[in-house]
């Protein structure tokens, strides 16, 4: 119970707070902070409730596992350009472990590649984006629908590519203008496209490729483990 | 050579969020020059002179790629320099880019200066507290990639001997990466499980356990934390009473040169260099000590 009350508490409160305090004090200016703070506070919810829950050890070091390899699939994959198979580890995570799980590896996967690849003002953004991504795909009925469906598989890949991409265009724009500008915003997602399709494909092929063996690791585990 | 980052942590860490919090929560051009600079000096204390040359050859480039595409997207402002496609590009919208670009560069020193300085394992000490499963969790995450990417190598190596997708093409490059790291997750879920039953077995999480921690709170840590608290409360302080207060649109507003101001600028400027000044200390005092023997 008392958890849920953090939750509600940031969500009801802190969220309004800080937007606010963006337009009273800031003179409705400061998008860029006010946006990463946001972010960053929309990440709280899932973290406090990780910390209050009940979690193994075997699923703490079973999730610091699923970060490291997406990761490190980053450096696997370095020589081909903008694949990148975090999302696709982190979809397939939820799907196996649920959507406190997926949002987990992703904002934490955000969190430790930034370190290796320049830790900046989007970290929260993608730490959100990639969260977000992981919790959508770990809610019980998506988890289903993506596990039988190859093509509803390979539709989500496609949307979360998009997804991200968008977001992150968004940073860009906040870091560039200070404010939302709509017409730089679509200028940055129509020169983003080709990005955003090498991240959809990338995504799409991942997950096509990994789902079954990865998958069969992830359930051998469950169930030999029992977790 | 990296004297600022043997202090404590806490210190560090709020070093770090005042002075990026600062640089974007201001658009005035004295603060962020004051931050380009500063987190410019640093970081060129910290990284060889060819990285350095390197890093700020890409930013210019960014800074200025920032500014000259801010007028395209913004027509505000009452000083028309000329028209572009029918489109007014004024002055202030130049200067405006300008003092984006000026923050956004800043702000990417600072986070390089920051991954540098603030070490996985000092975030973990300073949030093992407050978030110990989360930390907990990315510690483990930073141990095991190391280890996975001596792994990666291994298996690639014998997958590579075997004769396994040895050319160069994207198909053989993404099926053979896929292959190496299903490998690779058989082998560190294992691991994960026998750390995870040990980690119970030794009494993780139970109560009355301490953390061990190597860093150690001095009076030099003290003075500097009370210096950045009191330069902050003096910002924020201007903020409040609009001492820093500047707009570009309609027009660029002037600079106001009052006698607090300049205090008030002497203080953020003198925040700004503290790790400069910090590293350039220890190193003239290491020579000094050097040319005694």
């Amino acid at each position: 119970m008392r958890n849920k009350k953090i939750n509600y508490f940031i969500i009801m409160i802190l969220i309004p707070l800080s937007i606010a305090l963006g337009v009273i004090l800031f003179k409705d200016r400061k998008y860029n902070l006010i946006s990463i703070i946001i972010a960053f506070l929309s990440c709280l919810p899932i973290f406090f409730s990780f910390e209050k829950g009940k979690t193994s050890t075997r699923k703490m070091t079973i999730l610091s596992v699923m970060v490291a390899i997406s990761v490190a699939g980053r450096f696997v994959f370095a020589a081909i350009p903008g694949f990148k198979p975090v999302t696709a580890i982190v979809v397939i995570t939820a799907i196996y472990f649920g959507s406190e799980a997926g949002f987990l590896t992703g904002s934490l996967s955000a969190i430790i590649s930034n370190i290796y690849f320049g830790q900046g003002p989007w970290t929260p953004f993608q730490m959100f984006s990639w969260g977000m991504l992981g919790l959508i795909a770990g809610l019980p009925f998506m988890r289903k629908l993506l596990l039988k469906n190859k093509i509803i598989l390979a539709i989500y890949g496609v949307f979360a590519g998009v997804i991200y991409s968008l977001m992150m265009d968004v940073w860009t724009v906040l870091a560039m203008d200070g404010v939302f500008n709509a017409r730089r915003y679509l200028a940055a997602v129509t020169t983003a496209l080709p990005v955003m399709a090498i991240y959809a494909v990338s995504n799409v092929v991942f997950l096509m490729l990994a789902i079954k063996p990865f998958g069969e690791k992830l359930e051998r585990i469950k169930t030999k483990y029992g977790i | 050579m990296k004297s600022f980052s043997s202090f404590h942590p806490t210190v560090l860490f709020l070093y770090y969020l005042s002075v990026i919090f600062i640089s974007m929560f201001t658009m005035n051009p004295v603060i962020l020059g004051c931050s380009l600079i500063g987190s410019i000096l640093f970081f060129s204390m910290m990284n060889s002179p060819k990285v350095v040359l390197k890093d700020i050859g890409y930013y210019l480039l960014v800074f200025i790629l920032i500014a000259i595409t801010n007028p395209i997207f913004s027509h505000n402002g009452e000083t028309i320099l000329f028209f572009l496609n029918d489109n007014p590009v004024t002055l202030e919208a130049i200067i405006y880019g300008i003092a984006i670009a000026t923050m956004l560069v800043a702000v990417i020193f600072w986070s390089k200066s920051y991954s540098e300085i603030m070490t996985s394992d000092k975030f973990v000490y300073l949030f093992g507290r407050t978030i110990p499963k989360l930390s907990l969790v990315l510690s483990m995450a930073l141990r095991f990639i190391p280890m996975l990417k001596l792994q990666i190598k291994k298996v690639n190596q014998v997958q590579k001997t075997l004769g396994l997708y040895t050319t160069d093409s994207i198909t053989d490059r993404i099926l053979s990466g896929i292959r190496v790291l299903n490998s690779v997750l058989t082998w560190s879920l294992e691991n994960a499980i026998n750390r995870g039953d040990s980690m119970r077995a030794r009494g993780y999480g139970l109560k009355g356990r301490t953390n061990f921690s190597l860093f150690k709170f001095y009076k030099r840590d003290g003075m500097l934390l009370i210096a950045i608290i009191l330069i902050l409360v003096t910002a924020i302080l201007g903020f409040v009473f609009n001492i820093f207060d500047f707009y570009y649109y309609p027009a660029v507003s002037s600079l106001e040169i009052t006698g607090v101001g300049i205090l008030e600028y002497m203080f953020v400027f003198i925040l700004m260099i503290i790790p400069f000044i910090i590293e350039v200390k220890e190193n003239i005092q290491w020579k000094l000590l050097r040319s005694k023997i």
